[in-house]
């Protein structure tokens, strides 16, 4: 039973390794177009965190992310991330708790499902506008999973590495 | 599952709810930005100028070597071009002569375009693949607000302010989806639509629509803003025409219009705070 005191330098600990990596991969990355698309690590932290921490927390966490990427992002809508991140952290913590043991595969998984989730609001967003065709989008939405879901190798030992620290 | 969502999802769902309204709110009601993205910009504002500072100096680096015989073959066209212009302007001073001795004898009044500029700094190209923005170190604080138009050097139209902080905004670039500039046809003053497009953004492209049925746009042809309205200042080069196709049902014609900013060379550029136009 961790105190209060460890879950605060807990939380603190994965929210700043968080940023630096958000920090890092904008350094090395930021700029870098591939295939068309550029890379998008928040999702990947925000899903992996929530596979590997109890629901309640993981989902915390996923909201403040979202939270600060609404504020911090240019977004298709004002809450787009706060809702997006939110929900996919619930659907990340059921599949880890109940269908894919926590690990790289997991990590793969709940990484993918929190960029479907944003891009599904992204797309029904979008489409409402009528200047954006179903397919570029799905084709968009695509490369960028595929693309941003590699930076699992650097974001899933780092994050499991400070779960077990903080846990076991 | 059933159980699983009632046990953890009700009440975060809740404050995820509530936290969105919030938010939406804020955006909506706020006329330059809300607090939280004001204060949110000001602690970022540095960090983005740092980053870009990074990246920049490497990207010079890389250049410096890189470039060299692109260079020497960019200098010899712009002699050429150089030499074409020369020519050019002698013509244009000529016909401005001419245009003020013509005005004079009809009593009209002098033409002119006043604009008060701010010049900025692009802190940050937006990573995202489904809006493009800039973010520019100016703000509030140095008269800056929304719907001022950002150009380049040269008076070419990037995108329109969509968020002013302290000291900082954000830029929607022209090839945004969101863009809708009223602008008009150079060559034939037919006045059309520039709007974004989705999956000509990825092709930093735009779309102009509302073709008059008996326009002939050429290629190449020059699309400005018109000005009607009076939101933006008139006759702002957009873009050039690079294509006509005919719309999805074939019944109206669209034009592919090719901005004539490089937006990923983009370090500078000019907020137009304030105009005045006698034309």
């Amino acid at each position: 039973m961790l105190t209060r005191r460890d879950i605060i330098i807990k939380w603190t600990t994965i929210s700043v390794a968080a940023l630096l990596l958000e920090l890092l991969f904008g350094f090395l990355l930021g700029g870098a177009v591939i295939f068309g698309v550029h890379l998008f690590l928040p999702p990947l932290i925000v899903g992996i965190v929530a596979s590997l921490e109890d629901t309640h927390a993981g989902t915390f966490f996923a909201l403040a992310c979202g939270v600060l990427c609404d504020l911090a992002l240019p977004g298709v809508f004002p809450c787009l991330y706060t809702l997006a991140f939110t929900l996919a952290a619930l659907a990340c913590s059921y599949l880890a708790k109940n269908v894919v043991q926590p690990g790289p595969l997991c990590s793969l998984i709940v990484s993918a499902l929190t960029f479907a989730v944003a891009d599904l609001f992204i797309m029904a967003a979008l489409g409402l506008t009528d200047r954006a065709p179903f397919l570029e989008m799905a084709s968009v939405a695509v490369r960028e999973m595929a693309l941003s879901c590699v930076l699992v190798l650097v974001c899933h030992p780092v994050l499991t590495f400070l779960h077990r620290k903080f846990t076991i | 599952m059933k159980k699983f969502f009632s046990k953890y999802g009700i009440w975060v769902l809740a404050a995820t709810v509530l936290l969105a309204v919030l938010l939406s709110v804020l955006s909506y009601f706020s006329a330059t930005s809300s607090i939280m993205r004001n204060a949110m910009g000001i602690v970022a504002s540095p960090f983005r100028a740092a980053a870009t500072g990074v990246t920049g100096w490497f990207e010079d680096k890389r250049h410096y070597y890189a470039d060299y015989n692109e260079l020497l073959a960019e200098n010899q066209k712009l002699r050429d071009e150089l030499a074409t212009l020369r020519a050019d302007e002698q013509q244009a001073e000529r016909d401005r002569e001419e245009n003020k001795l013509l005005r004079e004898l009809l009593g009209l009044r002098e033409q002119r375009r006043d604009f008060v500029f701010e010049s900025a700094k692009v802190l940050e190209h937006s990573g995202s693949n489904w809006t493009r923005t800039l973010t520019l170190n100016r703000g509030t604080n140095h008269g800056v607000a929304v719907n001022n138009v950002v150009v380049s050097s040269e008076g070419y139209m990037i995108g329109i302010v969509t968020e002013a902080g302290l000291n900082w905004c954000t830029v929607q670039e022209l090839v945004d989806t969101d863009t809708e500039i009223g602008a008009l046809v150079f060559r034939t003053g037919d006045v059309v639509i520039a709007e974004g497009d989705f999956a000509l953004m990825q092709k930093n492209k735009l779309k102009v629509t509302y073709l008059p049925a008996d326009t002939a746009l050429l290629v190449g042809d020059y699309i400005m803003t018109s000005g009607l309205g009076g939101y933006y200042p008139s006759n702002i080069a957009l873009g050039v025409v690079e294509r006509v196709e005919a719309d999805d049902n074939g019944l109206a014609q669209y034009a592919v219009l090719a901005p004539l900013v490089d937006y990923n060379a983009l370090t500078e550029v000019f907020i137009i705070k304030d105009y005045e136009i006698v034309e």
